[in-house]
């Protein structure tokens, strides 16, 4: 809970640009070149080839499917890790600034942590029936704990030497908040933001699968069942494709919201 | 003169689990408007513990601080802190300019005079040209003129300074004591400066105060009669000066041996 | 730099604490009771704290839970083994052979994201209900957590160790025995720890989705059937076996990073 990510692999003495090119694209190249001739002949009807998976990817993905299927999807996610990463960050920070609260509040978390997110899709159908609703709470009730667990810890850890030049300025309240504490904890938060959104697309297709009438899981469970088996392949390119989208996404913000901790972690490496 | 800071009777007893320790016994003492005096002491005399409750960030258990003849209750507004570990006392969110400034945003200016005296305070320091830096990517002795840089951009009556130049090297450290004596003589600022270097107090101070072994108490007060204008190669090899830091050296450790003075 | 903690660390502290979380503990409980009874949610929806106990008594007398759970402790368990055992042993070789790590990075960095899920109906088709379905699932979520700490742990290797290893003329073998794996080890126990939470959030996913037997499949039946305090007791045991699996976790970690700093603390003196 408190693992700070490794940052990723530096360019660092990888030589020339076109060595570096060759490193990124060849392995890649290679094993869809694998993919592309072990399955070329295949007649068994799971493993279909890959030619007619990317032959149908198009007639599957039409830009019509995309609006009706991703677009619902991609705003359930949003919207449930969203309120998630306000509620956790705003609750943690109370949790985190109090140690009478965290004392209190600390075995119920550590249980509710524990729980596995998806056992809640049959309990918030309870309360919240199939829609959409549904599967905001959901998604959020599920990415809401490592953000809140790892605010708590952020939070708690702010140097006593900061905390003590900013009460000496009179920087107090809401001011001590915004420029001290939670940019104190941000590398804390980014690092639970980070566990809560592979845990919130796990969450936004499960619970598409269980009930649904749109939706990335929903479709690709139809083509399942409907024995479309070079569809439901390019229906799982697609969440795979997402899933990497949104890492990246993820980590160009990350870059640049925390791009004084790297560099304060790389001057503190350099000198040790 | 009018005191600037007064100290009176003093006393800090911490209490946890079962274990009271008293850090500060009694301590009175004043320091005068536009005065720089040093505070030196045996280590673990309880130095931290005095600035922390004259800079409001501790409660005494008895006595009391004023600073321009006011009681000290929390941080008071006319009062900068220099910390020891610049390190930790920056913000390495936040760049030079930006850490310079968040004290500012505290207070009621203006932008542009905000931006004029964050300019005026790095330009006096020496690093006009940092402001867009981040701490980390300054040298340790750069990173404590940037904190000096914000005490003085808060124009504070009085600075405190904790041990602020006990974590950089020899040279850096000459540099920035001829630092604070020339800022100190431009701005007339009440400085306290804690130390546990001897000729280090000799050379800034004006008075030196030396405190007790803990519990701490004022083991003796000493005017440092050494001429106004100083330097690093000729005050320190001046016989007046060997004189004091001589004195100086033998109350501390009769302080530690816990003789009176 | 861990700051010290004022008050609170010693014993005393330590009762006080344990003490507030008992009583936060039991306000939770109490609350779970209170709200339905007051019928500020309806009972039906959110059944009281000692309905869902009674419900809990049951299960653990129904010979058919413990088969159930141990369904689920297997699927986790040997999905677990597969991955960090495949974990550790492709994060050494790319790490160890020149050239791998850079020509790899990308496709990690492509294939790792990828949520695991979306192997669920692959897994339908291929296996059906098996538990086979349940490891594909659970395997290839958690190997990614064990690789990818196993790397980040070779490249904490210290240089010169590592040369003093190969002055020595210590082989590739030795050196990975002797420098490069204790090094390494609490890298490793982290990406055990994170795997092992993550193997059994997946492990109950499969069950639950695709309906391979254990705890999992036990909550959705239990929904179907409207057994709303049987599902509310099963997902506290879900809840129960996950804090187990973390609190043993966390132990098991930190005698491995204790052990890592005492050694490193010698060879740094």
């Amino acid at each position: 809970m408190t693992d700070i990510p490794p940052e990723p692999t530096r360019p660092s003495a990888w030589g020339s640009l076109p060595l570096r090119v060759l490193f990124v694209f060849a392995l890649p190249a290679l094993l869809i070149a694998f993919w592309w001739l072990t399955s070329d002949g295949s007649t068994n009807v799971y493993w279909p080839p890959l030619r007619t998976i990317l032959r149908t990817f198009p007639d599957v993905w039409t830009r019509a499917r995309l609006r009706a299927d991703l677009v619902p999807s991609l705003l359930r996610l949003l919207a449930g890790y969203a309120s998630a990463a306000v509620v956790g960050v705003a609750l943690g920070t109370v949790i985190g600034s109090y140690r009478k609260v965290r004392a209190v509040c600390e075995p119920v978390l550590e249980f509710l942590r524990a729980v596995p997110p998806p056992v809640l899709v049959p309990v918030i159908m309870l309360f919240a029936g199939i829609g959409d609703t549904m599967k905001i709470v959901v998604i959020a009730s599920g990415c809401v704990w490592p953000i809140l667990l790892n605010t708590v810890e952020g939070v708690r850890a702010v140097d006593s030497v900061m905390s003590e030049t900013a009460r000496s300025y009179g920087i107090t309240g809401p001011a001590r908040m915004r420029a001290v504490v939670l940019p104190s904890a941000s590398p804390q938060i980014f690092a639970g933001l980070r566990q809560a959104l592979s845990i919130g697309i796990i969450l936004m297709v499960i619970s598409e699968m269980f009930a649904a009438s749109n939706g990335l899981g929903f479709t690709i469970v139809q083509f399942q069942r409907g024995f479309a088996i070079p569809d439901m392949w390019t229906g799982i390119l697609v969440l795979g494709l997402l899933g990497f989208l949104l890492s990246v996404v993820f980590q160009l913000v990350e870059r640049r919201v925390l791009g004084w901790y790297h560099g304060l972690r790389d001057s503190s490496r350099r000198s040790s | 003169m009018h005191a600037s800071l007064v100290v009176s009777g003093l006393r800090k007893v911490y209490e946890g689990s079962g274990r009271r320790v008293e850090a500060v016994r009694d301590l009175t003492f004043t320091v005068d408007a536009g005065e720089l005096v040093c505070l030196v002491g045996p280590s673990g005399c309880g130095k931290t513990t005095l600035l922390k409750c004259m800079g409001g960030l501790l409660t005494p258990t008895s006595g009391e601080v004023l600073v321009g003849g006011r009681r000290v209750s929390g941080p008071p507004p006319g009062m900068a802190f220099v910390f020891q570990e610049y390190g930790r006392s920056l913000f390495p969110w936040m760049r030079v300019g930006a850490n310079v400034e968040l004290p500012l945003k505290q207070k009621d200016l203006s932008k542009a005079r905000r931006r004029e005296l964050v300019a005026d305070a790095l330009e006096s320091v020496g690093l006009a040209d940092a402001a867009g830096a981040y701490p980390w990517q300054l040298s340790g002795g750069m990173q404590q003129r940037v904190a000096i840089a914000r005490a003085l951009a808060y124009e504070p009556e009085v600075l405190l300074m904790d041990e602020p130049f006990a974590a950089v090297d020899a040279q850096t450290r000459a540099d920035l004591e001829d630092l604070v004596r020339r800022l100190w003589r431009q701005r007339g600022i009440t400085i306290l400066f804690v130390t546990h270097d001897i000729d280090e107090a000799v050379y800034l101070g004006e008075r030196v105060l030396i405190l007790s072994a803990s519990p701490t108490v004022v083991q003796e007060q000493l005017k440092v009669d050494l001429p106004q204008e100083r330097d690093q190669l000729r005050t320190r090899v001046a016989p007046r000066f060997a004189e004091l830091r001589t004195h100086v050296y033998e109350q501390i450790q009769a302080a530690k041996r816990g003789e009176p003075s | 730099m861990k700051q010290k903690q004022p008050r609170g660390g010693g014993p005393s502290g330590r009762a006080v604490n344990a003490a507030l979380g008992a009583a936060g503990l039991a306000a939770f409980l109490a609350l779970g009771e209170v709200v339905p009874r007051l019928g500020i949610v309806k009972e039906r929806y959110f059944p009281p704290t000692s309905r869902i106990a009674r419900a809990l008594g049951d299960e653990i007398t129904d010979g058919t839970f413990w088969t159930d759970l141990g369904d689920t402790l297997t699927g986790w368990a040997l999905g677990l083994v597969i991955a960090v055992g495949a974990g550790i042993v492709a994060g050494v070789v790319i790490s160890v052979v020149p050239y791998l790590r850079e020509a790899t990075a990308s496709t990690i960095e492509f294939l790792r994201p990828i949520p695991s899920v979306a192997l669920i109906p692959l897994a339908v088709l291929l296996y059906g209900t098996e538990l086979r379905s349940v490891l594909l699932l659970v395997v290839y979520a958690s190997f990614w957590q064990v690789l990818v700490q196993v790397m980040y742990g070779v490249r904490d290797v210290d240089p010169v160790a590592e040369e003093t290893a190969r002055s020595y003329g210590l082989g590739t073998w030795a050196r990975v025995r002797h420098v490069l794996w204790p090094t390494a080890l609490p890298y490793v126990m982290t990406g055990v720890r994170l795997a092992a939470a993550v193997a059994l959030i997946l492990t109950v996913t499969a069950e639950l989705v695709i309906g391979a037997p254990g705890l999992g499949a036990r909550i959705a039946v239990a929904q179907t059937s409207q057994a709303v305090p049987e599902m509310y007791a099963l997902i506290v045991v879900t809840g129960l076996l996950g804090l187990l699996i973390n609190v043993g976790a966390r132990s098991v970690e930190r005698h491995a990073l204790a052990w890592h700093q005492s050694v490193r603390g010698e060879v740094a003196v």
